[in-house]
């Protein structure tokens, strides 16, 4: 299992001077399983376009691409790569495309191809020429073939978002991002007018059963590909329900659960190849034995399991 | 009178587009589009909407597949979902149009229902935890009486001017509106209920809840107890008078025979008054419903 690094970059496309190392495309993995003649690609942010690119020049016969595509959440910074992702244009490209559900018994279809209108983009969805199926996933554990496993949990994210386990042999690759601690949203100041004893215990409950599962869900990944998108300072200061993690608690997280290697992923927008490089020399300088090789996702990076 | 197998096929189509309560309507739309409410404001509301904690746990059961067990708590569901997916949620059921409806609700008042509901799932709440279940698992009974009736708002809105007409006739019959419904319609509350939240996939304590409420007897024995709470709570809101969902015949043999079943001592039923009156009070003006009415 190989996965390679095709847009790293959190919120927004940001490409520039200050971004030329590390990248400015926004988020879109490929997992590679030659054994096994898999295509997998999880998230269709900005890199996707360069990922769509490569494939087709892989391929130059243009003969058949399958793929499945595996979409964390329907945020626009992880679909507005779709419409440029040139194998869909093919007609013997087929797609399965697979995500989380939505609040409002929209579909999954339609809740990432609204952006083909006019009102937005060119190309209708009926013009594609490519075979596109989609699949709504619950919390559950899917067999998708030729030995490959896909364990799925939702996170803690503003707009239902999931994480992605993917086993192959004895291998194992784990994405949790979008995402940031489950916590207790419920007053628990029994001063306040608004405090409800029950809702108090029920949410530090729930918060805490919920953070344990996910920790359950990455636990000895190989590699683990984890939301960073802050400093500890930064989140405790005004980022606190934005949905992202502090790269501080990706990387206790990481420690305590056995992982391999952790790619600290979805990097701010804001934060230039230069911070992201101090940053790593931090990390690298508390580094304890029994801790996870860490990195900094790099656009283009590849990463054998 | 149009098949009940056409009735049903109609009422199935009209769960997902099922509109929250107007009574509530003003508030959740306050709350939900209010960035900085508070996240105990939220519970709260849809804690008083039978349709919105529905659809709630609907979503959370619907996503969470594979939790072990299915999730009965809108506080829990509030933490797993989050804040913005449930006020998104609760924007699209909260309908004004539900106001509008107010003027020809026929003869079963929405403020009415909204109370009866209310009062039935503070006081199986209540009874729970009188009986000892622990504090983790009241919200399930609370939820279970909020929600027994459920099957009414449907039929009330799809078959208006029939249902009106078996309002009529249960009073002035002094008959079980459950037994007119079907003689006139050829399906009840409780069939229709039960499809609701069955389509919900909501748990089996609150699909036996809805579906027997008015027969404990009928319910697996699984959940017997809980559906027997439910039952006596119901039978203590129409004694008591707490809001109206219709049913003016209260079988009061039946409440007693319960009492003594379940070991509910005639001392705790007098408190019992006041705590659900205080508890609807409260929710009343927390609604800005002007109290006291």
């Amino acid at each position: 299992m190989k996965v390679k690094f095709w847009g790293v970059r959190g919120s927004i496309p940001c490409p520039g001077r200050k971004t030329v190392k590390y990248g400015g495309n926004t988020s879109c993995l490929e997992v590679i399983i030659d054994d096994a003649r898999r295509e997998i690609i999880v998230d269709a942010g900005s890199g996707i376009r360069e990922l769509g690119i490569d494939l087709l020049n892989r391929n130059p016969s243009r003969s058949s691409i399958q793929a499945d595509l595996l979409i964390t959440h329907t945020h626009l910074d992880h679909i507005l790569g779709l419409p440029f992702f040139a194998p869909i244009y093919l007609k013997k490209t087929r797609l399965r495309i697979m995500g989380p559900l939505t609040y409002e018994d929209e579909s999954l279809e339609s809740a990432v191809t609204g952006q083909f209108s006019y009102r937005y983009f060119p190309v209708r969805l009926s013009e594609l020429a490519s075979e596109m199926e989609f699949v709504a996933l619950k919390e559950e554990r899917l067999d998708l073939g030729d030995g490959i496993g896909l364990s799925t949990k939702y996170l803690n994210h503003p707009v239902l978002c999931l994480g992605y386990r993917l086993e192959y042999g004895n291998k194992v690759c784990c994405t949790v991002y979008d995402t940031e601690p489950f916590q207790n949203l419920f007053c628990t100041d029994p001063g306040d007018p608004s405090f409800d004893e029950a809702m108090a215990l029920e949410g530090g409950e729930a918060a805490r059963e919920a953070n344990q599962r996910v920790e359950e869900f990455l636990a000895g990944a190989d590699l683990l590909i984890y939301d960073a998108q802050y400093t500890r300072g930064e989140y405790a200061a005004s980022r606190v329900g934005w949905g992202h993690t502090a790269i501080e608690e990706a990387y206790a997280v990481a420690g305590r659960n056995g992982v391999k290697r952790l790619a600290l992923f979805h990097h701010d927008p804001l934060r230039t190849d230069g911070e992201i490089d101090a940053l790593a020399e931090k990390l690298a300088a508390g580094a304890g034995p029994d801790m996870p090789e860490v990195f900094f996702a790099r656009e283009g990076m590849e990463v054998e399991l | 009178m149009e098949r009940p197998d056409i009735r049903l096929n109609r009422i199935s189509n009209y769960i997902e587009q099922m509109p929250s309560l107007s009574t509530t309507v003003t508030k959740v739309i306050e709350i939900c589009e209010n960035p900085a409410s508070l996240p105990n404001d939220l519970g709260r509301v849809i804690s008083l909407d039978p349709v919105l904690t529905g659809k709630v746990l609907k979503l959370i059961n619907s996503a969470y597949y594979g939790l072990g067990n299915q999730v009965s708590s809108v506080t829990r569901a509030i933490i797993l979902l989050g804040l913005n997916t449930v006020k998104n949620m609760a924007l699209s059921t909260a309908v004004l149009d539900t106001l509008r409806d107010r003027e020809k609700a026929g003869d079963l008042s929405p403020d009415d229902f909204w109370l009866h509901s209310l009062g039935v799932g503070i006081t199986a709440k209540n009874l729970a935890a009188f009986k000892g279940v622990p504090v983790a698992g009241r919200d399930e009974y609370f939820v279970g009486g909020l929600l027994h009736d459920l099957g009414k708002i449907v039929i009330n809105r799809l078959f208006r001017e029939e249902y009106a007409l078996v309002l009529a006739r249960a009073r002035n019959e002094k008959t079980l509106l459950k037994q007119v419904e079907m003689e006139v319609l050829g399906l009840d509350h409780e069939i229709v209920g039960e499809m609701i939240v069955s389509k919900w996939k909501l748990n089996e304590a609150i699909v036996a809840a809805v579906r027997h409420h008015h027969r404990p007897e009928a319910a697996p024995d699984d959940n017997r107890f809980f559906v027997e709470v439910v039952r006596i709570s119901d039978l203590f809101a129409n004694l008591g008078r707490i809001g109206s969902a219709g049913n003016c015949f209260v079988d009061e043999t039946c409440f007693e025979a319960l009492r003594e079943r379940l070991g509910i001592t005639p001392e705790f039923l007098s408190g019992l008054d006041g705590i659900v009156a205080a508890d609807t009070e409260k929710a009343k003006i927390f609604l800005q419903l002007g109290g006291k009415g």
